[in-house]
């Protein structure tokens, strides 16, 4: 076990916990977008910033999602550099995804009302946290989309941009994941649609072979037979009519 | 989220709110009810929790299963020390005493704590508009103290005390329609769920968490100990209890009905009530008469869906129509 201090309070957390699952399970609130528990942390985001003290006297600005409690550690969330710091973070990602709902909350918690940057057009509501991109690897396991390019280039997207990705079973977990909502999925009579940023891919539902409901995309089908092994058989039947 | 189904049990929360450990009977779906619904909520809530099973089993000194800060309140007033934690909250900030933003109360109760005995307490929170969650966990008679009968206990059923013989066919009466009473306050949120359909629980009670006000979430939960049921029917008796219609999923949001699961027919009752111990000495034409009371109310429900948006569209058109002009 670990004892650190966060705000004044002294908290006990085991080892190996990242500072904001420490605040977080003490009610300690910091604010946070790509953060993710079912994928290794990124620290893409920067709104959960931190000002920590280490035990040897060292100050330091760190993101609370991947730094790893240490023993004496102080930590403050709410001094007013760090309120600078994330006022300007959110600027910058309203100037970025304007009509992204969860972002204009966050602004509205830090009081931040207007953007002084210019407003971009044709991100949709990306902010590049690679939530998707992550859990299509790590839990899902087809890595079908990815980050491309460097700085201001860099987009979500599938590999040579186009409306289309081989691997990609259609399971929706990207949309699931992603924090601002950037991702969609629809399914009308028998297609699925997953809209990212620049790019769109249908797909064919399996229908269920007793109740005739689409169930799960044909691809996904597919795959989840091929990984456990069982025979594709199996799947006819959606699992509310499977025995 | 019953679409991404296959990989969301690998993206939600890992962290229990309701550890293992606890004593409920196998196979309790109040339990499993509790478990999901408390995945749903984040940390920042405090719970008032009635006197039933969920109390019995989760804190027996000098132990307990809740990892968020609870209170045991009585059957009768439940929604009653809801409504005063939210209110001393409000009147602390008020006076400047530092308090964490934004905590969440949550009420849990029974079906005998709601729709019983606990009825105006929670009826009074509703009309005052306080912003707390209800949570009721219906399994449909008062289980903890040995199967009675409560208002909630569906017509037929046998328990203790009303049992089935020759003069009498087990329960009198109709299940009480706790949902609609609720709805008849015209809260900003009332629906209906089932741990059978997991993710639509815990979709149901973030958004109830989420929605300032009062919100109702009426969520069945299987007993195989009071249901005379096995306890691996659990999940597949929650699925029939929907699927026959008995158990309708639906929300209602600022008045406006939407049914949760599309069910183009119904399957019939007999499938949901023949495995069950409590309907055992059913003869076929009461079977016949709750087959034909469930088409009724369904159809009710539906009629009201549809009604609903219907509404909806004309609104979004006369809308529509301003902005032109």
């Amino acid at each position: 076990m670990v004892k650190l201090t966060i705000n004044g309070r002294e908290i006990t957390v085991e080892e190996g916990t990242t500072i904001l699952h420490a605040a977080r399970e003490n009610n300690i609130y910091i604010p946070t977008l790509c953060e993710n528990e079912a994928v290794a942390p990124y620290g893409a985001c920067r709104l959960c910033l931190v000002e920590i003290t280490t035990a040897r006297g060292r100050e330091r600005l760190v993101t609370s999602c991947i730094y790893l409690v240490e023993e004496g550690l102080t930590v403050r969330t709410d001094t007013e550099r760090i309120g600078r710091i994330r006022r300007m973070l959110l600027e910058l990602l309203l100037a970025r995804c304007a009509d992204s709902e969860v972002i204009h909350d966050l602004a509205r918690q830090a009081s931040v009302t207007r953007t002084r940057f210019t407003k971009q057009t044709g991100n949709n509501k990306c902010i590049l946290c690679a939530n998707c991109a992550r859990t299509c690897e790590e839990v899902v396991g087809v890595a079908a989309i990815s980050l491309a390019r460097r700085g201001v280039d860099r987009e979500m997207t599938t590999p040579f941009n186009e409306d289309f990705s081989e691997v990609c079973i259609g399971c929706g977990s990207c949309a699931y994941s992603c924090p601002t909502s950037a991702i969609t999925l629809e399914d009308t009579d028998g297609t699925r649609v997953i809209n990212w940023p620049h790019n769109q891919m249908e797909f064919k539902m399996k229908a269920c072979s007793v109740c005739g409901k689409y169930w799960a995309p044909e691809k996904q089908v597919e795959y989840v037979a091929r990984t456990s092994g069982t025979p594709l058989s199996d799947y006819d039947a959606c699992p509310d009519c499977r025995e | 989220m019953e679409k991404y189904a296959v990989y969301v049990p690998r993206l939600i929360k890992r962290k229990e709110k309701f550890a293992p450990g606890h004593r409920a009977c196998i196979g309790c779906g109040e339990a499993l009810a509790v478990r999901l619904a408390f995945k749903a909520l984040d940390n920042n809530i405090v719970v008032a929790n009635a006197t039933g099973c969920m109390e019995i089993v989760a804190s027996q000194i000098p132990y307990t299963t809740w990892h968020v800060p609870w209170i045991h309140t009585l059957f009768e007033n439940t929604a009653a020390v809801a409504s005063g934690i939210e209110a001393g909250y409000k009147a602390m900030k008020r006076k400047g005493v530092q308090v964490p933003d934004n905590v969440k109360v949550i009420a849990m109760a029974g079906d005998g704590g709601t729709s019983d005995i606990g009825l105006q307490a929670l009826s009074g929170a509703l009309e005052r508009g306080h912003d707390f969650v209800y949570l009721c966990f219906d399994n449909e008679a008062y289980m903890n103290t040995g199967v009675q009968r409560s208002s909630a206990t569906p017509y037929g059923a046998v328990t203790t005390t009303s049992p089935a013989g020759k003069n009498s066919i087990g329960q009198f009466s109709w299940k009480k329609n706790m949902p609609e009473i609720a709805a008849a306050h015209n809260i900003p949120y009332v629906a209906t769920a089932c741990h059978s359909y997991p993710f639509d629980l815990m979709d149901k009670v973030a958004k109830a968490a989420s929605i300032p006000g009062p919100a109702y979430v009426h969520i069945l939960s299987v007993c195989p100990t009071g249901w005379r049921s096995p306890t691996d029917t659990v999940v597949k008796l929650g699925r029939l209890a929907v699927e026959t219609g008995i158990f309708p999923l639906y929300e209602v949001e600022n008045g406006q009905y939407k049914m949760s699961i599309e069910l183009p027919k119904l399957k019939p009752v007999k499938d949901y009530l023949k495995q069950q111990g409590r309907f055992r000495h059913l003869s076929d034409d009461i079977i016949a008469k709750i087959q034909e009371r469930v088409e009724i109310e369904y159809q009710k429900l539906v009629e009201k869906a549809e009604n609903g948006s219907k509404r909806a569209k004309r609104k979004s058109k006369t809308g529509a129509a301003k902005i032109s002009t």
